[in-house]
């Protein structure tokens, strides 16, 4: 869950699941549907930026606490997390809500 | 050929129980009765309130996630050993509200409140001043008493902000 020293190799297989997750999964981006997702328990895995502001990301954690779902902080902005969704906007929160082809 | 069909069909049984129960083990309501949150919204912002009844996909009026809460209006005041039995019944007095917020101008918490007030608060005690009145004057009583009883003291203390 929380990002020790990241390695060269583990952050490139994030990156290649979240490809994954774009292509055949479905997922939400942003603030507010994030939390939406984690109040009807749809989300699966909750994604973080490293440059969320430090009080949204608490609160992410926390509601993510009540309904037990993983939340993992990429090791990357907002910039770095929307391209590696493919998007050319920055990405600050991501709920994946299905996984699609990637294993979990 | 027909135990091929056969063997995908089980398979298909069984992978969508599989699935079905990895997404059970993911998955856990949170805003549900007897659910402690805060108010963050409106003239009740930032004082505390429980869950009664929640709808999760919203009525025909209300068509998005909401709930019927019951919460604090003034908090008790602080009682000291000192004071008579007067003043202590003065100062655990407790004003409630009943109101239908919706899901965003929740913050949920990890505390809950177990005090039955499902046949008291209702969502048809909002429809006429009166009834509201009364149920207010019900769950007045429930929460007094709860709090004559030191529990959940976490609830009965004003939040700080």
């Amino acid at each position: 869950m929380a990002a020790g020293k990241k390695t060269k190799k583990t952050h490139e297989s994030i990156n290649n699941r979240l490809a994954l997750v774009m292509k055949s999964g479905k997922y939400t981006l942003g603030y507010k549907t994030v939390l939406k997702s984690l109040r009807s328990s749809k989300g699966k895995l909750i994604i973080i930026s490293n440059n969320c502001p430090p009080l949204r990301k608490s609160e992410i954690e926390y509601y993510a606490m009540l309904c037990k779902v993983g939340v993992h902080h990429y090791n990357g902005n907002n910039n770095d997390l929307g391209t590696a969704c493919g998007k050319y906007f920055r990405v600050s929160c991501l709920s994946i809500v299905d996984p699609g082809k990637t294993e979990f | 050929m027909i135990l091929s069909i056969a063997r995908e069909f089980i398979n298909g049984f069984w992978e969508k129980r599989i699935r079905a129960a990895a997404a059970a083990v993911a998955m856990v309501k949170f805003l549900k009765p007897n659910k402690a949150v805060i108010v963050l919204q409106g003239r009740y912002a930032g004082r505390k309130a429980v869950i009664v009844r929640s709808f999760d996909d919203g009525t025909r009026d209300r068509a998005y996630g909401h709930c019927l809460v019951a919460g604090i209006k003034k908090y008790p005041s602080k009682v000291i050993r000192k004071d008579s039995a007067k003043k202590t019944a003065k100062k655990s007095r407790v004003k409630c509200f009943i109101k239908l917020v919706n899901y965003q101008h929740l913050m949920p918490t990890r505390y809950t409140l177990d005090v039955d007030l499902k046949d008291v608060v209702t969502v048809d005690a909002l429809q006429t001043k009166d009834k509201k009145v009364a149920a207010c004057k019900a769950t007045k009583e429930r929460f007094e008493e709860r709090f004559k009883t030191g529990k959940n003291r976490w609830f009965f203390t004003k939040l700080r902000f």
